[in-house]
Formats: structure tokens, C-alpha cells, sequence
């Protein structure tokens, strides 16, 4: 009996605790690979918004309330992004810094813009996210179609080359660079070979040898830095010599921890230009290597975003998604990234993007268009 | 006559013509099917060490190991962690080869532990059960295993040391590296000495034989747990040295390598008949040549699908696998 009791009387603690009225806190959504092979971006994309929110929260949050952030991992997978997107916006989240890619980020953008709550992603550069007519949707980074242009322009212009193979990851982002590139090429340079790959494979000798019989000049790649590391690799492997050439996905020092720093030697990456050229990034920059080590290429993305977003609700003085979106629409931000604006389709009106050589292992800006 | 003279010319032109397009067809489209030929011998190794682990469950228990990848990617990592060991005491540098052996010595004795420990946990009490219960204990084991190396090394790709670098040999712009050589000589050399094992040794005999019929094998005084034991111990050290040549090879780990890994290898041994040990080799040299024949000559992109696309076509000819026996 007495037994019986004890359990009964703790059951009711739980169920008390469990009632305990919560704080008053904002809540915001941060969705992106936290693990898997992309974990990394993940984890320098979370250092970037804790930065952010510390320093928010030190000054008393927004609206006299703290902030708390929400991480859901998507697995860089579409359909786990659609049910940490619903998660999220049942747990009551005002508004959402993500996803990373943008296969992720164009499925749960539908999620979003039902629930009338703004989305920024640092990351997602696939045009098809703010052509779709979503208020809501905002990014701070460019889109594959100025960063294919650029690339294509560097391989006409400054490398003048005659003859590339063109190669895929077969995900919204690789795939969507590959054709935006190919589509700026024109018939100014021959297009040898195009084709995809799988995304998580390890053996591209496959692919690569039926690539060497056509002898291109360069092969570029539209995808993440896990297969493309491995695809320097193993085309160093099989003798081909030809330039290699990528997008923003990437650029990311374990690309060349797993191609080796000598196979990787000299080859091209879009992206945009080093942040640390960036005079008003310093103080961000200075902070976060003194916290977390090595600036990862999308850190400062993030930092800024979840910084607009917060901004956006200061200004608005409310929480309240219509409100909140239309300040972003209308306001102009000044970051570490510089002046922010957003165009009416939520993309940023200035998006530079430069080429960047891998040189002794290290990226080092290259070429500007 | 000049005429005939003429066309005479323009006829051993057009033999010399020929006779270049083919030379210019054999250098180039040769080596391009001899290079993919590679590819395909060195992959097909390692689903073959892999598939076999599979067949020799399958053959003694009728029990598909599930965990059998996981045990396959534990090798990997483990060979990360032996080498990063002898990296640090100054036994690489000393002697790479040395190192090296231990390194697979060790990544052996760890998996065939773990294969041994896991048959005892999750396999062995469900003997007398129904046959779905230790199937579904399987895939337990392999859904706990990667979680445990995704909790205890983390989620982010582990790279493998790059010892051998990028060199081969290369003849008639055909290239071979090292490590390809080594993948394709171990492959074989294992193979080899477990069709011997089981063909000539006595405890080779005991494992047909409870193969066969269990009952009747310990009946005439077979112990029947050492054999199984032993079982899992071959398989999983083959799977162990399957999982340390990729991890070499491809330079990449991560925890969930064992899962593609094994639907592949399994792939391999139900072509090559399930139970059947040259089966599983000859599906698993199979299924890497198609692969990357495949890749070469039909598209790239649908890579993985050929080698479902083979096994359907073999099962519905011949239900039992090439060298199964009949269903």
C-alpha cells in the first residue's frame, strides 16, 4: 500500500512539473542537416545563430522576451525537412532561419507559407525557392543562376577552354547549378559529357573513366563537398588530369581533407567573395574564432539572417508573421555582411559571387567577373 | 589504267583507313573496358567478401544477418582507430607494412568478436523460434550497432589516412593503383583459402554437414554451437577486411556505409544462389562488373539499379540463384 502511495504521489509531481507554465519566450525554428555526412554545415550553422542570439539576449531578447531557438534536423532529406518544418511551426515557432539545401528548403517553404511565417535560408541557392510567389520566403545568399554565369564566364573568358564534362549530384542544388551552368556555356564551349551521380556513393572511378575517353579540359560539378572530394580523388587516381571545377556547396576544408591536399591542388569554386575582405564582418569574424576555431563558409549567413529576422520583429514590434514579412519586404539591414535589402521576390538585390582557387590547402579568392 | 590504277590507291587507302579506325578502337575503347574492367574486379572483391559472410549464415542457420553490414562498416572504423593508434606510437612510420598487418589483425579478431557476441545476444536464444522472430532480431542489431558508432564517433564523415597516395601503374593509358591490386589479390587469396577450408579441413566437413540437417550432424557428433560460432567468426573477419580495403580505398567512413554495403552484398549472394559459397563470390565479382560495364556503357546514373535489374532477370530464370540449389 504504502508503495502504491509513493508511486501515486510522484506521478502527481510529474504531472505538475509537466503543467509548470513555460516562460515567455520567442521562439525561432533553425532546420538544417545537424547530422549525417553534412553535419558540419550543420554544426558551423548553429554556431552562427547562437552567436547571434546570446548577443540578443544579452540586451534583454525582442519585445522583452528571450529568445529561444528551436534546431530540428532535416537530414538534408525532402521529406524529413516537411515534418521538422510541421513540428516546428506546431511548437509555436514565429519565424524560421533554414534549411540548408535547397531540396530541403523548397518542400518546407510550402509548410511555412501556410502557416504565414517568414523563412530565411543562408544557403539555399536554387532558383525554383522565391519563384514560386511566397511572400514569406527570403535568402541572404545568391542564386545558382548568377552563380552559373559567373562560372560559365571564368571558363570562356579566363580559361578559354574548349571542351568540359558537365556532373550532377541529381539533388535540386547540384542538379539546378549543372543545368544553369550548362545554360550559360551556350555553344561557346562543347559540353563532353553530362550526367549525374548519386548523392552518399563513394565509387565515381565508374563514371569518371567513361568521362577520360571523351577527354574534356575541366569537369565541373554541381554538389556537396563529400562526393566531390572523393571525385578529385579518384579522377587523380585514374590519371585524368583535367581542371576540376565546382559550386558553393563545395567550398569546405573537409573537400580537401578527403581528396588530398595534393589532388585538389588548383582547383575552382564559386562562391562569393572571402568575408574577411568584408570590413564590417571583422567583429563577427574576430568573435567567432575566438569561440568556435575555423569560420565555416556559411557562418556569416546565418549570423545575419537570424539577426534581420530578429530586427524585423523589433521593428514591427510584434510577432505577428504578416506583419513581420512585410517589414522584411520593406526595411533595409546593415550586418556583417554589409547592406541587406530584399527584392520583392525575397532575394537579395546584390549577390556577388567570385571565383576561388584551392591553393597549398586553402581557398584563396581567385578571379572576379 | 590509271583509273585502275586510281581506285587501286584509293582501295589500299581505305584498307589503311580501317585498319587505323580499328587500331584507334582498340587502344581507346579497350582501355576504356579494360580501366572499367578494374573498377569493376576491385568493387566486386569487396561485395564477394561481404556477400559470403551472408551465404555461410544463410547456408547453417537460414537466418538472413541483417547486421552483417554493420559488422562490415565496424571494420572500417575500426581500422581508422588501430592506424591513428600506430600513427601516434611511431609504428607507421617505422614500418607501414607492419603496421598495416596489425591493423587488419587486430580490425579481424574486434569484428569476429562482435559477430561471435552478437550470434550469442540476439540469434541464439531465437534457434527454436519462428523464423521471422530472429530476422527482425537482425535488423535490431544492425539499427543498435549504427547508432552506437554514430553516438560514440560521430555523425560526421571520418577520413581514412592516405597512405598509398594516388600511385599505380599505368599501361596503354590504363591505370591500376596499388591499392587495387591489393583489393583484387587479397579478395582472391581469401576466397581461395575458404573454398579450401571448407572443402579439406574438418572443421570445413562439420559445417557441410550441419548444413545439411542439423539433427543428423550433431547426432553423429557434431558440436553444433562451435560450428555456428565459427561461422560468424569467418564471416564477420571477412567483412571486417572488406570494410578496412574501402575504407583505404575510398578514404571516406561513416556510420551508415554498412547499410548500401549490404543490401548490395546480399544482393550478391541471393544471385549466386544463397547458401552457395562460390555463389557469393562469383555474384559478387558479377554484380561489380555489371556495375561498372554498366556505368560505361549505358548511363552512369542509374548505377544501382543494373544489379537489381540482373538479379530479377536470374531470379525468374532460375529461382534458386546461378549456383543455388533448386527452389
Amino acid at each position: 500500500m504504502k508503495k502504491v502511495l509513493l508511486i501515486l504521489i510522484a506521478s502527481i509531481f510529474i504531472i505538475l512539473s509537466g503543467c509548470q507554465k513555460k516562460a515567455d519566450v520567442i521562439k525561432i525554428g533553425i532546420a538544417g542537416p545537424m547530422t549525417g555526412d553534412q553535419a558540419k554545415m550543420g554544426t558551423d550553422f548553429k554556431n552562427g545563430i547562437s552567436l547571434a542570439v546570446e548577443e540578443w539576449n544579452v540586451k534583454d531578447g525582442v519585445l522583452g522576451k528571450k529568445i529561444k531557438v528551436i534546431v530540428s534536423d532535416d537530414q538534408h532529406d525532402p521529406k524529413q525537412a516537411v515534418s521538422v518544418a510541421n513540428k516546428m511551426v506546431n511548437d509555436g515557432v514565429v519565424g524560421v532561419i533554414g534549411h540548408f539545401n535547397s531540396s530541403c528548403s523548397i518542400p518546407a517553404s510550402d509548410v511555412y507559407n501556410r502557416a504565414e511565417i517568414p523563412m530565411i535560408t543562408p544557403a539555399s541557392t536554387n532558383p525554383q525557392l522565391t519563384e514560386k510567389g511566397y511572400k514569406g520566403v527570403f535568402r541572404v545568399c545568391g542564386r545558382d543562376d548568377q552563380q552559373g554565369k559567373v562560372a560559365s564566364d571564368f571558363i570562356i573568358n579566363y580559361l578559354k577552354l574548349k571542351g568540359v564534362a558537365i556532373l550532377h549530384d541529381k539533388t535540386t542544388y547540384g542538379q539546378g547549378l549543372a543545368d544553369e551552368f550548362k545554360k550559360f556555356l551556350g555553344d561557346k564551349v562543347k559540353v563532353v559529357y553530362y550526367g549525374g551521380i548519386v548523392q552518399g556513393d563513394k565509387d565515381f572511378k565508374m563514371v569518371l573513366t567513361a568521362i577520360k575517353d571523351k577527354k574534356p579540359e575541366l569537369i565541373f560539378f554541381g554538389g556537396i563537398y563529400p562526393e566531390a572530394g572523393l571525385l578529385v580523388r579518384q579522377a587523380r587516381e585514374l590519371g585524368l588530369t583535367a581542371k576540376f571545377m565546382s559550386g558553393d556547396g563545395t567550398i569546405d576544408p573537409k573537400f580537401i581533407e578527403i581528396a588530398g591536399a595534393n589532388a585538389v591542388e588548383g582547383t575552382y569554386l564559386t562562391f562569393s567573395p572571402d568575408a574577411k575582405n568584408i570590413p564590417s564582418a571583422k567583429g563577427f569574424i574576430d568573435k567567432y574564432q575566438s569561440r568556435y576555431g575555423e569560420l565555416g563558409p556559411y557562418s556569416i549567413y546565418t549570423y545575419d539572417a537570424i539577426n534581420i529576422l530578429l530586427t524585423a520583429i523589433k521593428e514591427a514590434s510584434t510577432t505577428d508573421g504578416k506583419t513581420v514579412i512585410n517589414k522584411l519586404h520593406s526595411m533595409e539591414f546593415s550586418g556583417a555582411l554589409g547592406k541587406i535589402r530584399f527584392d520583392e521576390k525575397g532575394d537579395v538585390t546584390v549577390a556577388p559571387y567570385v571565383v576561388w582557387i584551392t591553393r597549398a590547402g586553402k581557398f584563396e579568392e581567385y578571379w572576379k567577373p | 589504267m590509271d583509273i585502275l590504277y586510281a581506285i587501286c590507291i584509293y582501295k589500299s587507302m581505305f584498307c589503311v583507313e580501317l585498319f587505323f579506325a580499328l587500331w584507334y578502337f582498340f587502344l581507346l575503347k579497350f582501355s576504356v573496358f579494360l580501366q572499367q574492367l578494374i573498377n569493376g574486379l576491385t568493387l566486386g572483391g569487396v561485395y564477394a567478401l561481404i556477400a559470403l559472410g551472408y551465404t555461410m549464415v544463410y547456408g547453417i542457420l537460414e537466418l538472413i544477418n541483417f547486421a552483417h553490414g554493420e559488422i562490415y562498416m565496424l571494420g572500417a572504423y575500426l581500422g581508422i582507430i588501430f592506424l591513428g593508434f600506430f600513427t601516434a606510437i611511431g609504428l607507421t612510420s617505422y614500418s607501414l607494412p607492419l603496421a598495416l598487418m596489425l591493423t587488419f589483425l587486430l580490425s579481424i579478431i574486434f569484428c569476429s568478436s562482435y559477430g561471435v557476441t552478437i550470434e550469442k545476444i540476439a540469434y541464439k536464444p531465437l534457434r527454436k523460434a519462428p523464423r521471422l522472430s530472429p530476422l527482425i532480431s537482425a535488423i535490431g542489431v544492425s539499427i543498435f550497432l549504427q547508432n552506437y558508432v554514430m553516438l560514440t564517433q560521430g555523425a560526421t564523415d571520418k577520413v581514412f589516412p592516405d597512405l598509398f597516395g594516388i600511385a599505380g601503374f599505368e599501361f596503354m593509358s590504363v591505370r591500376m593503383t596499388y591499392l587495387q591490386l591489393f583489393i583484387i589479390l587479397t579478395s582472391t587469396i581469401l576466397m581461395i583459402s575458404l573454398h579450401l577450408f571448407v572443402i579439406k579441413t574438418r572443421m570445413g566437413k562439420a559445417m557441410r554437414a550441419v548444413a545439411q540437417d542439423k539433427t543428423m550432424a550433431s547426432l553423429v557428433g557434431i558440436n553444433i554451437d562451435t560450428v555456428i560460432s565459427m561461422t560468424f567468426i569467418i564471416g564477420s573477419g571477412l567483412a571486417a577486411v572488406a570494410g578496412l580495403m574501402v575504407a583505404m580505398y575510398y578514404g571516406l567512413v561513416n556510420y551508415s556505409i554498412g547499410y548500401i554495403a549490404g543490401i548490395k552484398a546480399f544482393t550478391a549472394a541471393v544471385l549466386g544462389g544463397i547458401g552457395s559459397i562460390p555463389g557469393a563470390m562469383f555474384g559478387g565479382i558479377l554484380l561489380g562488373l555489371v556495375e561498372s560495364l554498366g556505368a560505361s556503357y549505358i548511363s552512369s546514373e542509374y548505377k544501382d539499379a543494373y544489379a537489381f535489374i540482373i538479379l530479377i532477370i536470374i531470379l525468374l530464370l532460375k529461382p534458386g540463384g546461378l549456383f543455388g540449389r533448386a527452389v
